[in-house]
């Protein structure tokens, strides 16, 4: 593939085993900035081990990641220099299934510990710019909270913000609402969908059809390890070219009235 | 129809829910005080039957008066002796844990053999190598040529007690450390790491505030258990709580009277450590409450 000068994700040859297990079997694609990416398929499929493979929260077996300058490759006998790994985790943001905030700090305190911690800044510098993160979420009322007291959606919300915070070059959703309530994933997309207007670069795994449809620029279906389909949603919603693709999408209709 | 359901749940009005919620609190909280109080009463009946027993046996509280003041001047050095070595204690346990769970193998083989060694061993058997042995070692360098080197081995009692007690009780409580560092959630690791922490900072503000919230009675448990082993430096001519006694009780044979007051010191100290362990538990417990 060839190498594309605006791409700000680019990923070549990816691999991963897990033991015997070989999960992503050779990936390759790119994102552009201000792109949003949906990367779906079934369980299992590897859709988010190669999300988790972007910011080596998983190491990949091979490969080649770059991200906003970057560039890491592996590859076995390769051990990539952990320095280089820390400035991409710095160009990457992550928001998870289970929001992983932390429960010992105050909301405020989650979302400019980044800050605070990795990027060295004073406290009170880190404050306002924690607020203004806060209240983009709308949240700001919690400021002052310990994550007990929110609810799911209120959770990944903190988190959202909390990976915002960092201003961070890609956005990484791994799964964001699919430990929530049915009644609760409908405030964290619309977070999601607003962070996408103001031109953030994501990715994000889903199975949320609708979010897909509405807010992706561009969909990667997943299959086995390998991408099947990389298209615009209209194509992939309406005509995908893959029977695979198709077989997966059925069955989805029905339920989320696509 | 519709609005008049609505105005049963109007404020107006005995709420019958209410009332009967209430009055079924005020039961419980009763009977939870009566539990309380009979617990408190079976206390006080062993309290007797001991008190009573020990008149029976001829003992002599005018002698545990006039030298109560001597002994207890012993329980500050205890205390001291059991503060120090607690500290030190803990520090090493940290160490000895990220040891445990370091995948570099001089670290894992360090601490796995500083654990296996000092569990593995009396504590009565350490103090006697640290206080007597050491010093050993120590002319032995002197007859090398190392006489600065030697004089360092050559431990005060007090210094051989807290180090003894300390690299013992590190050794048990680096268990502690670990398990307690293993509970906290793998995300809340991913977590840190993504927001781009190194694995040291990851530790220091994420997984070590929340795991020593959780093994602080455990290690509260470990203080209390320290303070009763202090006794056992008393084989070193500390004068602490346990030499004191033994020294007083083996003047005029008052062993009972002695040894009963030196039991009745450190069961106290016990008592005040650990409510002060559950109030520091409680203000830990604020953000995890609801």
């Amino acid at each position: 593939m060839l190498m594309n000068d605006k791409s700000i994700i680019q990923v070549e040859d990816l691999h991963k085993w897990f033991g015997m297990l070989h999960v992503l079997k050779g990936i390759t694609f790119s994102v552009v900035p201000r792109e949003v990416l949906v990367i779906i398929g079934r369980s299992g499929s590897g859709k988010s081990t190669l999300l988790r493979c972007i910011n080596f929260l998983e190491d990949p077996s091979a490969g080649m990641i770059s991200v906003a300058g970057v560039g890491v490759l592996t590859g076995p006998g390769i051990k990539p220099e952990h320095k280089k790994i820390l400035a991409l985790r710095l160009s990457t943001g992550m928001v998870f299934q289970e929001f992983n905030l932390f429960p010992h700090m105050t909301t405020i305190d989650n979302v400019i510990e980044g800050l605070v911690t990795v990027k060295r800044m004073k406290k009170d510098e880190a404050i306002p710019i924690g607020e203004k993160y806060l209240e983009k979420v709308g949240l700001r009322d919690k400021r002052d909270v310990h994550p007990i007291r929110l609810s799911g959606g209120q959770k990944q919300r903190v988190a959202i913000a909390r990976a915002l915070a960092m201003e961070p070059a890609v956005l990484l959703f791994d799964e964001p609402t699919s430990a929530l309530d049915p009644e609760l994933i409908g405030e964290v997309l619309d977070v999601m969908k607003e962070i996408a207007y103001d031109g953030a670069t994501m990715l994000v795994v889903t199975h949320e059809m609708g979010f897909a449809k509405d807010v992706s620029d561009r969909i990667i279906f997943i299959d086995q390890g390998l991408i099947v389909e990389d298209g615009p949603p209209e194509q992939i919603f309406s005509n995908p070219k893959d029977e695979r693709t198709r077989l997966f999408l059925e069955p989805l209709r029905k339920v989320q009235h696509l | 129809m519709a609005v008049e359901t609505m105005q049963s749940y109007g404020p107006a009005g005995p709420d019958p829910d209410r009332s009967m919620g209430e009055k079924l609190m005020a039961l419980e909280k009763r009977a939870r005080l009566m539990y309380t109080l009979e617990v408190a009463l079976v206390w006080v009946v062993l309290f007797v039957i001991l008190t009573l027993a020990l008149m029976l046996l001829n003992f002599d509280p005018r002698y545990v008066v006039e030298h109560f003041n001597f002994v207890l001047e012993g329980l500050w050095v205890t205390i001291q002796l059991a503060l120090i070595a607690i500290a030190f204690a803990s520090i090493l346990a940290l160490l000895g844990a990220l040891g445990r769970l370091s995948t570099n193998p001089i670290a894992q083989g360090v601490s796995g053999f500083y654990i296996s060694l000092f569990r593995g061993t009396p504590l009565l058997i350490q103090i006697y190598l640290i206080y007597l042995g050491l010093p050993q070692i120590g002319r032995q360098l002197t007859i090398m040529g190392y006489p600065q080197l030697g004089q360092m081995f050559t431990l005060t009692a007090f210094q051989s007690g807290v180090l003894a007690l300390s690299l013992n009780y590190g050794a048990y409580m680096t268990e502690i450390f670990r398990a307690g560092i293993q509970s906290i959630s793998y995300g809340q690791r991913e977590a840190a790491v993504a927001i781009g922490m190194t694995r040291l900072q990851t530790m220091r503000r994420v997984i070590l505030p929340q795991a020593v919230r959780i093994i602080i009675p455990d290690i509260g448990n470990q203080f209390i258990a320290m303070q009763k082993d202090t006794a056992q430096v008393s084989v070193m001519g500390i004068w602490e709580l346990t030499f004191r006694a033994n020294r007083l009780a083996r003047q005029e044979s008052k062993f009972i009277e002695m040894f009963i007051t030196a039991a009745i010191l450190y069961w106290i100290l016990t008592i005040v450590s650990s409510w002060l362990e559950s109030r520091l538990e409680r203000r830990l417990a604020h953000a995890y409450e609801r």
